[in-house]
């Protein structure tokens, strides 16, 4: 081959390569991240009706995020209070009722905010500190449908667990503090926090 | 249940798919007592997994990380997405239960006839922890290894799912029809009825008995226990007019002589007598004395100031020998004992210490044999220990089985004379000292009923299997010691189509037949009369339910007159007699073997739970299996080693099972534990072991747990053990540190070290623990607590043998001295969570790194297993899953089915294959209670944190608290002087610490 | 280049007089005839291994890590073994084409080639158990330190030695491969221009990057080599300290000792020339290529392999010494147990193997029997192995607490692999020397030539198989 067309050749080359590269790369960072994730669901249940238009307070259905580790998905029972009162029955109302009524499980929903099983999330925990649903759940009061708003990484959890024990979120500040000072300990940013 | 399953990791991919799990039962559909049937197999909650690249366990997101880690393009990752989770939220909401907060029931445990309070963890309708009651006068908040697996055989897979007619699967009206029949067939022909029970402890069930006695006059109730108490029974009633067991104070006696008697270890009720022992002999109070006699090492010994190794033949004159001297002190008429079965000075040492203490001083003996604890009573009486240290007035109800009887009942089954036959919590075929005889006599019977849980030995051969509930199934009550009560109820409702025997028993007269309204009734009639807090019954149910226990005091009118001695001279000279026969040995069959209940198995009636298979023998650190446990001495003069099987052969059998030396083991005697080889118990426990029930005989109306005249022969093969410690002794390196009464009170070596490290900043808290080396008698509940508490996986005999064992605690035990006669010493050794830790520099990942609390945090989904960890740990106490040890059908124990992965703990993550693991201090308790502390808004109480080893402890050897807090226990436990860190010198720092071992060896 | 006084002929490295064509043809010959039975036999051989590694590995993460021997108390035995050992037999690969060319050690030329070859393969061999160790080798990715990512971001631990093992092995592979590589360049030109094929001109073509061997290239290749000689050279002593740190860093008695790292790196370079010696016999006898790996370059290997070897032997009384003098109790107990507890065996074989077996070549009739250097060179290879499994198996079986104390008994599938290492190390090997130029040709010229002309200067510079010696002088001139 002409020696003039060998740099470009290898130009080429390098370029394919990196390229290549980094969208690979990127791909793996973002593997399992479900950002986005709007599952149909077996009952057109609208939060944008419930919690937006009529404001039912989060915590009245998912009392469970008070008391426990999970906010809990409402029982029929739950729901009876209110439709139990109401006039307007649709077809699937009755369904709950009868579930209620039978004490039988009606329909399974689909999980939208799932984490990695390793990861031990207490949701009372943050309710009682007064975190905002919104927070990690998005606006849900304007949700027809469910979706993930937020990332629900590691990275993302600790960005705010760090400016609550008033550590630098950027990585770079992060190593350079390292060598002014030593950063003082903060529970919320152990890994035993949440992994264990 | 779907966030449940958001944290507690169900597999909810397979939960959609299959039917919804129906399983939130409030406490009234508990006592409706609604069935799970059909509906749990793979529906019910399976806790926490860390699946990360497990290729055994269904698809998920992680397993693409597998599968890319193999090189998977990024054009497989586009595809990347979590598979679909289903949640199913509760049909009604409940007040009582919120899924994934823990509710705690008072109950009783059935693991054995001791009866112990507890208080039991229900997490999401599944009882999951055992923990004792600490309203419990007797037990304070202490448990054992048994009981602390009890949980697990709950969730037996073997268990029976339903009644059985001729060993096919019946309805129970079938069975109750049949029943009915014969029995009114039975009472037509004034036919013997007979209730064949283990000790019954419950007044309640005593009280139905008691209807069958006056609906049906034939019939007849037999207690019998594989390892009875019978002859001390006996005893007490022919020196105090009493068939009573005395109740003991082992703290209130500061000197203790035992007889073969191994009271902390499976005694009647060890853990409160472990309790009271610990509380005696606090090293900050006054000196106290224990010796031991006895032929094999049992933990009792190892913790004895003084042991004395003695043929069991030889018991006996030991109590002679001592009634004699005592006998001279008292200026009791000379009693004429046999020549010193052990040298003079000893016994004359023992005999002032406890005359020197007339009043405080206990002598105990285990030997199941009328004459020797005839003497033994004469002693503590002219001791004057009766109503001090040994209280007969409130008597103990632990053990009521009757030998003698039960002999009667197999010979009138021999004779055919029995026409029905109701087995309850017996299996005789297994444990009689002749079972054949026992089967044969039980194929005479016209009807005969079982109510085991599952098709053993003996329940096999009847024609009716009436599983009964497990006891956190049922509601029951029980009275371990007169006047005692506490109470049981359910925790979960049956897992299978069983009945309670109080249940069936009531039916079976007739009656109506609601356990639950019939306990209630027997308390308002029974036992509300006998309290004054309380007027109105109900408030004084729930109070009691909720409580658990119940002191009514002491019976009235029951103090009994001290009748100034049976006739124990007769005892004595047939004492004398025997001993002196058993002193000259003819021939080569001049062995002697010994019979005990081993600490991890008792009687066996736990055969097939793998927790208490792989739990190591707290003495012989062996599991799945016993052994022939050999002086060193003799086996190096038989040239037998450990692994070569022998054959022991007594008068009444022979038995092959393979020897292991024991220091301090008699020379001319071989100890065998009871309990193993099982034929029928499930896949966990067949043939475990050998089975040496056979080999006891009935004397004087007792079943004697030894034989002399033994032959061993050895048969040239060899079996591999399991033993989970090889080495036994220190090397004379600094790890368990003792010191003695003497320099005890001195300040210690408090050096500092020199430290090359930076100070770690100090966090808000720093959780530390402290272990008493002292108090702590190497019992081993806390490791099975351990297992519970944290999914710790059972991997099985082969494992075991490859030295993989997976307990995150483990009790090292070393000796000390000469192997005829060593010291021991019990060190729990778990994560010394190091300030300077050298598993953290080495991990090339941070898996394993410092909290801001000083725990040694261990990160499973970052963990890539390279045991670097391991190697650099000092104390060796990381685990590695060598395999995937849940859901394998290689480790099929109770991970890899369905129903006995509802003991998983839901706060814990079920370690994936390939990554390390090791104590985590219960960081999921700490958890628990900061939560409880933010949800109340006030701080958390020291103490309020309590690790699963701590909880459980019966000697407080072990405390957990934060050192920050100068007021902490855990803090002030620290400023001692016997305060010391294993390995410091290697500037380790770690957050255990010990307290030195003391010697106590004299009273004055 | 030093001169010789007058009347001395320089040593010959060459035996006979080839002329340059000659020598093209005897090195390019094995590339296009057919090779011997010898080399099928062996191939077929090395294949199989290959194929017992492939099954055995998969196996192994089918399973998880238990079907190996190890447990509780020993963590790591054949793995990080075999690791230890591939890495150090690399080293001599270095040496020879790096320092002794910074020395001008003539002899190196018509072995470089081939030793460089060696010390790739070997890493590549390395390379694999930190991988097949892991626990979870799909997590591998996890040593490395990638950022930003979605954990927060979350590096790896610094201060660990596995993570400066993945640095330094790194760095080592490639500046291996482009030192090889580079090496290669006008040889694969030479072949560029002998090859029949058009593919293989093509390849050939792709791969010498169009080299025309002017005078300018000549100049410019013999800076390159000497900065890439510079940069190697420091690796040599590197990385076998840093994978020694992997021990040395501990605080296992055993492995926590400062002497660690030379210790190591003479240890590296022993079992390293013990391999290139044993790969050279085989290759000369299979090739045919006496002539140019001649009895003396044999001889001055086993000279090498005399000092190292006795370095060796040094540092394990040393390490019995400080022991002794140190006086720490664990310290002493360890030593006791290498030499009389259950695996006193191995450390006798590794005393009989690396501290006496050397001490033969005291004697030239060893030095320069085939026979005798290729039985101690298997042996030196056996001995370095059995080191690291002592300095491993050893140290953990007893540490500290004697309740932790237990044994490592391996299993098939231990053996397995390693053998299977050896299977995928000669695979290399032997296609290597098929289809390669396994013998630097330009260099060995250059040997030649100066033969001929007692060593003068440049010859017949613009004639495209220059003799580069001369160049060389010319370019360090031009460099100062």
């Amino acid at each position: 081959m002409r020696p003039a067309m060998r740099p470009t050749m290898i130009l080429l080359g390098l370029a394919i390569t990196v390229v290549a590269a980094v969208t690979g790369v990127t791909r793996l960072f973002r593997m399992g991240m479900q950002q986005g994730y709007a599952p149909a669901q077996p009952i057109a249940f609208s939060h944008k009706l419930h919690a937006g238009d009529n404001k039912v307070p989060c915590l009245y259905c998912h009392y469970g995020a008070r008391s426990s580790r999970h906010a809990g998905i409402p029982s029929s029972s739950v729901c009876m209070n209110c439709h139990g009162l109401l006039e307007k029955q649709t077809v699937e109302i009755e369904r709950f009722k009868e579930a209620a009524q039978l004490d039988r499980p009606l329909m399974s929903w689909v999980k939208v905010h799932n984490l990695p099983d390793f990861v031990y999330f207490n949701h009372s925990r943050h309710v009682l500190s007064d975190v905002d649903c919104k927070n990690c759940h998005g606006d849900v009061a304007n949700m027809q449908r469910i979706e993930q708003v937020m990332p629900l990484t590691m990275g993302w959890c600790l960005s705010c667990h760090r400016e609550h024990a008033g550590v630098p979120t950027s990585t770079l500040d992060r190593a350079a503090r390292r060598f002014s000072e030593t950063p003082k300990p903060a529970t919320g940013l152990d890994c035993a926090s949440c992994h264990y | 249940m779907s966030d449940h399953c958001n944290g507690a990791k169900d597999k909810l991919v397979a939960l959609g798919a299959r039917r919804p799990p129906d399983y939130w039962k409030s406490p009234e559909e508990l006592r409706k007592g609604a069935s799970l049937r059909g509906e749990f197999p793979g529906g019910l909650p399976s806790p926490g997994r860390d699946d990360h690249g497990d290729p055994e366990g269904e698809t998920t997101r992680r397993d693409f990380l597998t599968l890319m880690g193999f090189g998977v393009t990024a054009a497989g990752l586009a595809a990347c997405r979590a598979p679909e989770q289903r949640a199913i939220p509760m049909a009604v909401a409940t007040d009582e239960m919120v899924p994934g907060v823990a509710n705690y029931y008072a109950t009783t445990c059935g693991g054995c006839a001791s009866a112990c309070s507890l208080v039991v963890k229900q997490r999401d309708g599944r009882p999951i922890k055992i923990e004792g009651n600490a309203a419990s006068a007797l037990f304070g908040g202490a448990t054992c290894a048994t009981g602390q697996a009890t949980v697990l055989s709950l969730y037996d897979n073997e268990r029976l799912r339903g009644p059985l007619w001729h060993g096919s699967p019946a309805e129970w009206h079938e069975i109750d029809e049949r029943v009915g029949a014969a029995l009114a067939e039975a009472h037509a022909r004034q036919a013997k009825i007979v209730l064949l029970s283990s000790t019954i402890t419950s007044p309640s069930t005593r009280e139905i008995i008691e209807r069958w006695r006056h609906a049906f006059p034939s019939f007849r109730h037999v207690v019998y226990d594989p390892v009875s108490a019978s002859a001390l029974r006996t005893a007490t009633a022919a020196a105090f007019g009493r068939a009573v067991i005395p109740h003991y104070a082992f703290d209130r006696a500061r000197v203790i002589v035992g007889l073969d008697a191994d009271f902390l270890g499976t005694w009647l009720s060890p853990v409160e007598f472990a309790r009271q022992y610990a509380r005696g002999r606090a090293p900050e109070g006054p000196p106290t004395l224990h010796v031991q006699f006895e032929p094999g090492m049992s933990i009792t010994g190892s913790n004895a100031d003084r042991r004395v190794a003695v043929p069991p033949s030889a018991l006996g004159a030991v109590a002679l020998a001592l009634l004699a001297r005592i006998a001279r002190r008292a200026n009791e008429p000379e009693v004429a004992a046999p020549p010193d079965p052990v040298d003079a000075k000893t016994l004359n040492s023992v005999a002032d210490e406890l005359w020197r203490h007339r009043g405080e001083s206990l002598v105990v003996s285990g030997c199941n044999d009328v004459a020797i604890q005839l003497v033994v009573h004469t002693l503590n009486r002219l001791l004057g220990n009766v109503g001090r240290t040994l209280d007969l007035d409130r008597p103990s109800l632990q053990r009521m089985g009757d030998d003698a009887e039960m002999a009667t009942l197999v010979e009138e089954l021999a004779r055919g004379e029995i026409h029905t036959l109701i087995l309850h919590g017996v299996n005789p075929a297994y444990d009689y000292a002749d079972p054949g005889g026992f089967l044969t006599g039980l194929s005479k019977v016209a009807f005969s009923i079982s109510t085991a849980d599952r098709r053993d030995e003996t329940s096999a051969a009847v024609h009716a299997v009436c599983p009964d509930h497990h006891f956190l199934e049922s509601w029951g009550d029980a009275e371990p010691v007169a006047g005692m009560l506490s109470l049981c109820q359910p925790i979960i409702s049956p897992l299978f189509d069983t009945r309670a025997v109080a249940e069936s028993l009531l039916r079976w007269l007739g009656e109506p037949s609601d356990p639950y309204g019939f306990l209630r009734d027997y308390w308002r009639t029974a036992v509300l009369p006998r309290q004054q807090a309380f007027r109105d019954f109900d408030a004084f149910w729930d109070q009691t339910l909720e409580r658990g226990v119940l002191d009514l005091g002491a019976p009235a009118g029951a103090t009994i007159a001290d009748p100034g001695g049976a006739d124990w001279r007769a005892a004595a000279a047939t004492l004398r007699d025997e001993s002196q026969r058993a002193a000259s040995p003819g021939g080569d069959a001049h062995y002697e073997l010994a019979l005990f209940e081993s600490v991890p198995l008792r009687d066996g009636r736990h055969a097939n739970n793998p927790w208490l298979l792989e739990l190591p023998d707290p003495i012989t650190k062996m599991t799945w299996g016993n052994v022939a446990l050999i002086a060193p001495s003799l086996a190096t003069q038989l040239g037998l080693g450990d692994g070569d099987v022998v054959s022991l052969t007594t008068a009444d059998g022979a038995i092959e099972i393979p020897v292991f030396q024991q220091p301090g083991q008699h020379p001319r005697t071989l100890s065998v534990a009871l309990g193993y080889g099982r034929r029928q118990v499930g896949k966990a426990g067949n043939d475990v072991g050998k089975n040496a029930f056979p080999l006891t005989r009935l004397v004087r109306g007792a079943r004697r747990t030894w034989a002399s005249g033994v032959t061993l022969a050895s048969t040239g093969r060899r079996d591999k053990l399991a033993s989970t410690q090889s080495h036994f002794s220190m090397e004379g390196r600094p790890i368990v540190l003792e010191t003695t009464r003497a320099e005890f009170g001195r300040a210690g070596d408090a050096e500092k070290l020199p430290n090359l490290w930076n100070e770690r900043p100090q966090g808000e808290r720093s959780w530390g623990m402290s272990i008493d080396l002292d108090s702590c008698t190497g019992c081993s509940a806390c490791v099975v607590a351990c297992q519970a508490e944290n999914n710790v996986p059972v991997i099985g005999k082969d494992q075991v043998q490859r030295q993989r064992i997976m307990h995150w605690i483990r009790i090292d035990r070393y000796y000390r001295g000469s192997e005829d006669n060593p010291q021991s010493l019990h060190q729990p050794m778990m994560c010394q969570h190091c300030g300077h830790a050298p598993c953290e520099t080495v991990c090339p990942v941070l898996a394993t790194t410092t909290s801001s609390e000083g725990l040694n945090q261990q990160v499973y989904n970052r963990c890539i297993g390279t045991r670097y960890c391991a190697n650099n740990c000092p104390y060796k106490v990381r685990r590695f899953n060598w395999y995937n040890y849940t859901q394998n059908p290689r480790f099929d124990f109770h991970m890899a089915n369905p129903v006995g992965r509802l003991v998983l703990n839901p706060d814990v993550t079920v370690r994936s294959r390939g990554v390390m693991e090791k104590c985590s201090l219960c960081v999921q308790r700490i958890h628990a209670v900061k939560n409880a502390a933010v949800k109340r808004g006030e701080p958390m109480k020291d103490g309020e944190i309590k690790t699963a080893c701590q909880q459980v402890c019966p000697t407080d050897a072990i405390v957990f608290g934060d050192l920050n807090d100068p007021k902490s226990r855990v803090a002030q436990r620290m400023q001692s002087e016997r305060t010391y860190r294993v390995l410091d010198d290697l500037g380790t720092r770690p957050n255990v610490a010990y307290l030195k071992k003391v010697r106590h060896g004299q009273t004055t | 280049m030093d001169r010789l006084p007058d009347g001395v002929t320089e040593p010959r490295w060459i035996a006979g007089a080839p002329t340059l064509a000659q020598v093209t043809d005897d090195i390019a010959r094995p590339m296009e005839g057919r090779p011997g039975k010898l080399w099928y036999a062996l191939f077929a051989v090395a294949v199989l291994g290959l194929l017992d590694l492939l099954g055995m590995a998969t196996y192994l993460i089918a399973n998880g890590i238990g079907v190996w021997g190890l447990n509780n108390s020993v963590g790591w035995a054949f793995d990080i073994t075999n690791f230890v050992f591939w890495i150090g037999i690399g080293h001599a690969g270095t040496l020879i084409s790096a320092i002794l060319l910074l020395f001008r050690q003539k002899w190196r030329t018509s072995i470089n080639r081939s030793a460089e070859a060696m010390t790739i393969f070997a890493v590549m061999c390395a390379g694999l158990f930190p991988l097949l160790h892991m626990g979870r080798p799909w997590d591998a990715f996890f040593i490395f330190p990638y950022v930003p990512n979605q954990h927060g971001p979350l590096w790896v631990n610094f201060r660990s030695p596995l993570v400066w093992d993945v640095f330094a092995i790194s760095t080592y592979f490639t500046i291996s491969l482009v030192f090889w590589y580079l090496g290669l360049i006008p040889d694969l030109a030479t072949l560029r221009d002998r090859a029949a094929g058009r593919i293989k001109k093509l390849v050939f073509g792709l791969f010498s990057l169009g080299w025309n061997g002017s005078h300018r290239t000549w100049a410019r290749y013999e800076v390159v080599s000497l900065v890439l000689a510079g940069l190697a050279t420091p690796l040599v002593l590197s990385v076998h300290s840093i994978v020694s740190m992997d021990f040395a860093t501990s605080l296992l008695p055993g492995w926590h000792a400062t002497i660690f790292p030379p210790y190591f790196v003479a240890g590296a370079i022993y079992s390293g020339f013990g391999m290139v010696l044993m790969l050279l016999i085989i290759t000369r006898q299979s090739m045919n290529l006496q002539r140019y790996i001649t009895i003396r370059h044999l001889d001055s290997m086993a000279k090498v392999l005399l000092l190292t070897g006795s370095l060796v032997s040094y540092a394990y009384a040393t390490e019995f010494f400080s022991a002794w003098y140190g006086g720490n109790l664990y310290e002493r107990y360890h030593f006791i147990n290498r030499a009389t507890g259950p695996y006193a065996f191995g450390f006798y074989l590794m005393v009989l193997c690396n501290v006496i077996a050397p001490q033969l070549f005291w004697w030239k009739r060893i030095r320069t029997s085939v026979g005798a250097l290729f039985v101690v060179s298997i042996l030196v290879n056996i001995g370095m192995w059995f080191e690291r499994f002592i300095i491993i198996v050893v140290s953990l079986h007893r540490a500290f607490l004697p309740s932790g104390w237990g044994m490592f008994y391996p299993t098939l599938i231990d053996f397995g692999i390693l053998i299977g290492s050896f299977g995928l190390f000669f695979t290399l090997f032997l296609l290597f020397i098929r289809y390669m130029p396994m013998i630097a040709i330009w260099e060995v010229k250059g040997v030649v030539t100066d033969q001929q002309h007692g060593g003068h200067g440049a010859h017949g510079a613009g004639d495209v198989h220059a003799t580069p010696a001369a160049l060389l002088t010319q370019a360090v001139n031009h460099a100062e």
